[in-house]
C-alpha cells in the first residue's frame, strides 16, 4: 500500500505489485464485467444537464465541479464506449473512444471513493432516470481489481477477509456478547443451534457502542421471541459492498444468511446499519435468486413489528424528534414510515427536516467515506448541511438509525462543536421499554 | 439536379436511411447486451415491475421539490424547447404531409402564423440553454463535442426553417433546400450522440422505475 | 410592307392610332416593371424601330407555346406583336413549304446577318447526332448552330426550349437538351412555362426590339419582370396557408372553400412565374384560382419532381422498404455488436482470470 499523489497534486493510494498497465488492463476487465443493458440504458442515456450536481452534499458544499456525481463515472462510461457499447466494435477499430488510461484512473479514485456516499440523491434528480449510485458502485468494483482504493479502505478489506468482521476477530465474538450482557445485566443468548430470529450486528457496536448489541437483546427478551446472535454469521456491515470486492460481499453475505437458513430461522434481523440493508436486503440476489431463503429485515422494521403487533409497549417521552433518513434505508431501501410509526410510538413529535425522507441530505460518510480519513475534509463540509437542517428544526432530540451516519454525525459535532447528542432508535426504544 | 432536388432526394433518403438503422443499431446494441440486473426478492406490496417502469417513466418528468430551485433553468427552458420542437415538428402542416408521406399518419396541423412564434421561442430558448451550458462550471467540465454538436444540428433546422418561411437571406428554394440539408445533417448525427435520449431515456428511466419499485423506494 | 419602314409608319398606314400603340407601350412597361417614363421611351423606340427579323425554331416540342402567343387573349395584342416582326421562318404559320421554307430562313439570315433574333420552341435532341428529330432532313441540333451563327440573340421560349421540359423528362430517350447548353456564344433569354404567358414573350420581344437590349435577366435567364417572384408570394390563397388552412382533397370541404392547395401537391411556393398576377385568358383565371395546384411547369425538371400530387415537403422517394431494410439491419448490426461485446467482454474476464490465476 503506497499513498502517492498524481502530477495535478490529486492523492491516490495503490495496492499490490503491479505495473501501470496490468493495473489499467485490471480495472477495464473489472469495468467490463459490469455492463450489460442495465448500465447501457443509462450510460447511454445521459444528456450532460447537470441536474445531479444539484443533489450532490458534496457539490453542494464545496461548489468543486469536479464532484458533479456524473463525472465521477468518466472512466467508466469510457470503458463502456470502447468495450462494451453498441458502437463499441467501431470505436475501437477507428481509434474514436480511446482505453482509460492509469493517469485518469488515479485521478478519478478520489472521485469514485473519497467524493460519493453512494446515496443516490443524484439518482432521484436525474431527469433521464440515470441511477448513478449504482454505476458508481459498478465502477468500484474495476478500482479494487486495479487496487485503486484508499488504503483506509483496503484495510479493513483486509481485516474482513482475515476476521470476519473489519472490527474483530470472529473468535472473540461471543466473549464480546457475553461480557456485554454481563456489562449491562440482560440475558444474551449465542450460537444457539435452533431460533427463529438471527440478530446480526455492525462494527462500531462491537468496539465502543456494545451498548446496542444489549439493547437488542432486551427488546427481543422483552417481546419474548426465539434469537440468537451467532460465531458463524454475526457481521452484517459489508466492507465489500462499499469496497467494490465483490468476492469478498459474496462472502459476506453468504456467511450470515447461510448460518440463519441452517439454524432454522424466519428472519434475519440487519443491525441499525444502513449498507447492511443495502447488501443482504437488496444484494443478496445476486447468489441466491429473487427468492431469498430467509426473510431478511432491518433492525428499524423489526422495531415497527413488535410495536405494531403490541409484542412490546413504550413509555411516552413526550418530546420532539429529528430524524436523520439513513440513505441506504430510506432512499434506497424504501424503509421510509417505519421509524417514523417508532418514533411516534415513543411518543415524540416529529418535526422533520427541511430535506427528509428520500430526499434526505446524506451524513456524508456514508459508502465507506467515514473509514476513509483522506475524505475529512469535504466530509465536514457535507456535515454543515445537515448541522444547518438540524437547527433550523429545533427539535429536542436527533435520532438516526445507522450506526455509520450516526458516528458521521457524532464527528461532525465534534469537529464543529456542535452541541447535539445524535441518537439510534434502537437505544431509545431499549430504555423506554414499558411494563 | 437541383439543390433542393437533392435535399427532397438523395439527401433526405440517404440520411433517413442512417437514422432508422443507426437507431435501431443502438437500441438493439444496447438492450441485448445480458441485462446483469440483480434479483431481488421484491418488498411486500411492491409495485408490479411493468408498474414501477411506467412510473419511473412519468414521475421523472418533474424533478423533486429540493431540485426545483436549482434546477429551474435547466428544466423550464428543457421543458420549453422540448415542447416548442414537438409543436414544429408534429404541428406544422409541411411537417406532417412529411411524416404522413413516410408513415401514412395524418393529423390537422396549427396555423403557420403561430408556428412561426413557436419556433422563434424555440430558438431563444436553444440559445439560452447554450449560454447556460458556456457559462455553467459544472457544465462546462460535463460537456462534449457532442452536446455542442447535437445542440447546433438542432438550432439548424429552427433557423433555415424560419429563414425559408420568411424569405430571408436567399430565394425560397434554396433556403427550403437548406432547412431539409439542416435535417438530413440532424437525422444523421442522432443515432450516434445524445440526441437518442429521446428513445433511451424510456429505458433509463424504466429500469431505475424497476429497481425501485421492487424495493418501495421513491423514484 | 417595305422593311424599310418604321414600325410607326408601318402601323399608321394600317390605321392604328397613336393612341392605341402607347397604350400598348404602356401596358408592356407596366408589366415588366419598368420606370415611369418607360412606356414613352418604349413607344419612340418601337415607332423608330425597323421590323425586326425572326426566325422561329419549332423542335420537340407539342405547338403549345405558338398556340399560347398567338391565342392570346388581345387581338391587338397579337396583331402588334406580329407587326413589329418579320416572322421570315416559322413552320406552324409560313405559307411557305418545303424547300421554299428553308429557302426563307436562309435568305432572312443572309439579309439581317448580325441583327435577327431566333425564337426557339422545343428542346434539342442531341443523342446519336440529333436525329430524333429533323426537319427537311437536318437534325435540330444542327439547324440551330447554323440558324443562331449570326443571330443577335436567342430566345427560347417554353420550358422545353429553356430547360428541356417533357422531352428531357426521365428517361430522356433523345438526348434531349435546353437551347442554352446548345447555344453559348450567343446571349439567350428564357420564357419557361408550358406554355410561357404570352404577355411574358410579348413583353420581352417588345422590349428587345425598342430597347434593342436583354431586359434583367436571373440565373436562369429568364427575365425578372415576369419571373421574379414565386406563385406562393403572390398567390390570392396565401392567407388560408398562413392560417393552416388546407384542401385534404379535390372535391372536399376545404376544396370548396377555396383553401390553400398546399397539401393536394401545389408547386406555387417554389415556382417563379407571374401567373398569380398576370392570369391566363385576359385575366380570366390562373390553375390555382381554378381550384388545382401549381404544377410548376417553369421550373426545371418539373416533371420530375415526383408527381404534381406530391406535397413539396415530402421526400421525393417511395422510402418504405429502404426504410424497412435499414431497421432490420441495424436490428441486425445491433444484436451482432451486443454479441461481439459479450464476447469480448467475456475474453476480458477469462483473461483476468488467468492473470488471477497465474499469480496465484
Amino acid at each position: 500500500m503506497t499513498a502517492k499523489t498524481t502530477a495535478a497534486g490529486v492523492p491516490y493510494d495503490v495496492q499490490g505489485e503491479m505495473s501501470d498497465s496490468e493495473r489499467r488492463d485490471a480495472a477495464m476487465r473489472g469495468f467490463v464485467r459490469e455492463f450489460g443493458a442495465v448500465a447501457a440504458a443509462h450510460l447511454e442515456s445521459c444528456v450532460r444537464c447537470g441536474m445531479c450536481a444539484e443533489a450532490c452534499h458534496f457539490y453542494i458544499s464545496t461548489g468543486e465541479p469536479a464532484y458533479t456525481p456524473i463525472n465521477k463515472l468518466q472512466p467508466f462510461e469510457q470503458a463502456y464506449h470502447r468495450h462494451a457499447g453498441p458502437f463499441a466494435p467501431i470505436y475501437r477499430l477507428l481509434g474514436i473512444v480511446p482505453s482509460v488510461t492509469i493517469e485518469t484512473l488515479e485521478e478519478w479514485e478520489r472521485l469514485i471513493f473519497d467524493a460519493c456516499t453512494l446515496c443516490g440523491r443524484c439518482t432521484l434528480a436525474c431527469p433521464m432516470g440515470i441511477d448513478i449510485a449504482d454505476l458508481i458502485k459498478k465502477a468500484r468494483h474495476g478500482m479494487f481489481k486495479a487496487g485503486l482504493v484508499p488504503d483506509r479502505l483496503q484495510l479493513m478489506d483486509r481485516t474482513a477477509r482475515a476476521w470476519g468482521s473489519p472490527a474483530t476477530p470472529a473468535d472473540d465474538f461471543a466473549d464480546i456478547i457475553r461480557d456485554t450482557g454481563e456489562q449491562f445485566g440482560v440475558t444474551m443468548n449465542i450460537d444457539l443451534e435452533k431460533a427463529d430470529y438471527l440478530l446480526t450486528v455492525a462494527p462500531a457496536e462491537l468496539t465502543d457502542h456494545t451498548k446496542a448489541l444489549a439493547d437488542a437483546a432486551k427488546v427481543f427478551n422483552k417481546a419474548g421471541l426465539s434469537w440468537t446472535y451467532h460465531t458463524e454469521g454475526f457481521e452484517a456491515s459489508n466492507i465489500g459492498y462499499l469496497n467494490g470486492d465483490i468476492d469478498l460481499q459474496e462472502t459476506m453475505t453468504r456467511k450470515i444468511i447461510d448460518t440463519a437458513v441452517r439454524i432454522g430461522a424466519h428472519t434475519l434481523v440487519l443491525p441499525e446499519c444502513g449498507h447492511a440493508y443495502g447488501a443482504a436486503r437488496w444484494e443478496a440476489g445476486r447468489w441466491y435468486g429473487d427468492k431469498l431463503p430467509v426473510r431478511i429485515i432491518h433492525m428499524t422494521e423489526f422495531l415497527q413489528e413488535v410495536v405494531a403487533s403490541r409484542k412490546i409497549k413504550l413509555n411516552r417521552v413526550g418530546q420532539s424528534a429529528s430524524f436523520h433518513d439513513p440513505c441506504q434505508l430510506v432512499r434506497r431501501g424504501g424503509v421510509m414510515q417505519a421509524p417514523r410509526d417508532v418514533l411516534k410510538a415513543l411518543g415524540f413529535e416529529i418535526k422533520e427536516l427541511e430535506n427528509h425522507g428520500a430526499l434526505s441530505w446524506c451524513c456524508g460518510g456514508g459508502g465507506g467515506v467515514v473509514s476513509n480519513s483522506r475524505a475529512d475534509p469535504i466530509r465536514y463540509k457535507a456535515f454543515e448541511l445537515k448541522q444547518r437542517e438540524v437547527d433550523a428544526a429545533g427539535a429536542d432530540r436527533f435520532v438516526t438509525a445507522c450506526g455509520q451516519c450516526r458516528i458521521t454525525l457524532t464527528l461532525g459535532a465534534k469537529h464543529f462543536k456542535w452541541d447535539r447528542k445524535v441518537e439510534n432508535l434502537l437505544e431509545l426504544v431499549a430504555d423506554n421499554l414499558a411494563d | 439536379m437541383t439543390l433542393l432536388d437533392f435535399a427532397r432526394g438523395p439527401a433526405l433518403q440517404a440520411a433517413l436511411i442512417i437514422f432508422v438503422l443507426g437507431a435501431v443499431w443502438r437500441i438493439v446494441g444496447a438492450l441485448t447486451a445480458p441485462w446483469r440486473l440483480v434479483p431481488a426478492n421484491p418488498r411486500e406490496g411492491a409495485l408490479s415491475p411493468a408498474v414501477a417502469a411506467l412510473k419511473g417513466v412519468f414521475v421523472k418528468m418533474w424533478p423533486h421539490k429540493p431540485f426545483q430551485q436549482a434546477g429551474l433553468f435547466t428544466f423550464v427552458n428543457g421543458y420549453v424547447f422540448h415542447f416548442g420542437l414537438a409543436i414544429v415538428v408534429l404541428l406544422f402542416t409541411p411537417h406532417i404531409l412529411f411524416i404522413k408521406g413516410l408513415t401514412g399518419l395524418n393529423w390537422p396541423g396549427l396555423p403557420s402564423n403561430l408556428i412561426y412564434m413557436v419556433a422563434v421561442i424555440t430558438g431563444a430558448s436553444l440559445i439560452a440553454g447554450l449560454v447556460h451550458r458556456l457559462r455553467s462550471p459544472v457544465l462546462q467540465l460535463i460537456s462534449r463535442n457532442d452536446d455542442y454538436l447535437s445542440w447546433l444540428l438542432t438550432f439548424l433546422p429552427v433557423v433555415t426553417g424560419l429563414l425559408a418561411t420568411s424569405h430571408l437571406g436567399a430565394r425560397y428554394e434554396t433556403l427550403l433546400a437548406l432547412h431539409i440539408l439542416s435535417i438530413c445533417a440532424f437525422l444523421i448525427w442522432f443515432p450516434f450522440g445524445k440526441l437518442m435520449h429521446a428513445f433511451l431515456f424510456v429505458f433509463s428511466r424504466g429500469m431505475t422505475g424497476v429497481r425501485m419499485g421492487q424495493r418501495g423506494a421513491e423514484l | 410592307m417595305q422593311r424599310s419602314q418604321t414600325l410607326g409608319e408601318i402601323l399608321d398606314s394600317r390605321g392604328v392610332s397613336r393612341r392605341a400603340f402607347l397604350k400598348y407601350a404602356s401596358y408592356v412597361s407596366a408589366l415588366m416593371a419598368l420606370p415611369a417614363g418607360s412606356a414613352a421611351a418604349m413607344a419612340e423606340g418601337l415607332a423608330a424601330a425597323r421590323r425586326q427579323s425572326v426566325i422561329w425554331l419549332s423542335f420537340q416540342e407539342c405547338t403549345g407555346c405558338t398556340e399560347s402567343l398567338t391565342r392570346s387573349f388581345s387581338p391587338t395584342l397579337e396583331s402588334l406583336i406580329f407587326d413589329f416582326i418579320s416572322l421570315d421562318y416559322h413552320h406552324t404559320l409560313q405559307a411557305a413549304s418545303g424547300e421554299a421554307a428553308e429557302k426563307a430562313r436562309e435568305t432572312a439570315m443572309a439579309e439581317n446577318k448580325g441583327k435577327y433574333i431566333v425564337v426557339v420552341d422545343g428542346a434539342v435532341s442531341t443523342k446519336d447526332g440529333g436525329l430524333y428529330s429533323t426537319i427537311a432532313g437536318v437534325a435540330n441540333v444542327d439547324m440551330l448552330r447554323a440558324s443562331v451563327k449570326d443571330a443577335l440573340a436567342v430566345i427560347a421560349v417554353g420550358t422545353c426550349a429553356a430547360f428541356g421540359g417533357i422531352p428531357k423528362a426521365r428517361p430522356n430517350p433523345t438526348g434531349a437538351a435546353p437551347v442554352d447548353e446548345i447555344v453559348t456564344d450567343k446571349p439567350v433569354i428564357n420564357i419557361p412555362g408550358c406554355p410561357p404567358i404570352p404577355e411574358a414573350m410579348a413583353g420581352v420581344i417588345s422590349y428587345l426590339v425598342s430597347f434593342g437590349k436583354l431586359p434583367e435577366l436571373d440565373d436562369l435567364r429568364r427575365p425578372k419582370a415576369f419571373f421574379g417572384e414565386t406563385i406562393h408570394d403572390r398567390c390570392y390563397r396565401r392567407p388560408f396557408y398562413e392560417r393552416g388552412l388546407f384542401a385534404d382533397g379535390f372535391d372536399d370541404a376545404g376544396a370548396r372553400q377555396g383553401y390553400c392547395l398546399y397539401k393536394v401537391g401545389c408547386k406555387g411556393p417554389v415556382t417563379y412565374n407571374s401567373c398569380a398576377t398576370l392570369k391566363w385568358n385576359g385575366g380570366v383565371s390562373f390553375p390555382i384560382q381554378s381550384g388545382h395546384g401549381c404544377l410548376g411547369c417553369s421550373e426545371p425538371d418539373f416533371w420530375d419532381q415526383g408527381g404534381f400530387y406530391r406535397p413539396l415537403s415530402t421526400s421525393l422517394r417511395d422510402l418504405g422498404p429502404a426504410l424497412a431494410g435499414a431497421a432490420v439491419a441495424g436490428a441486425a448490426l445491433g444484436a451482432g455488436a451486443a454479441w461481439a461485446s459479450r464476447r469480448h467482454q467475456a475474453a476480458y474476464v477469462k483473461e483476468q482470470a488467468a492473470s488471477e490465476g497465474g499469480k496465484k
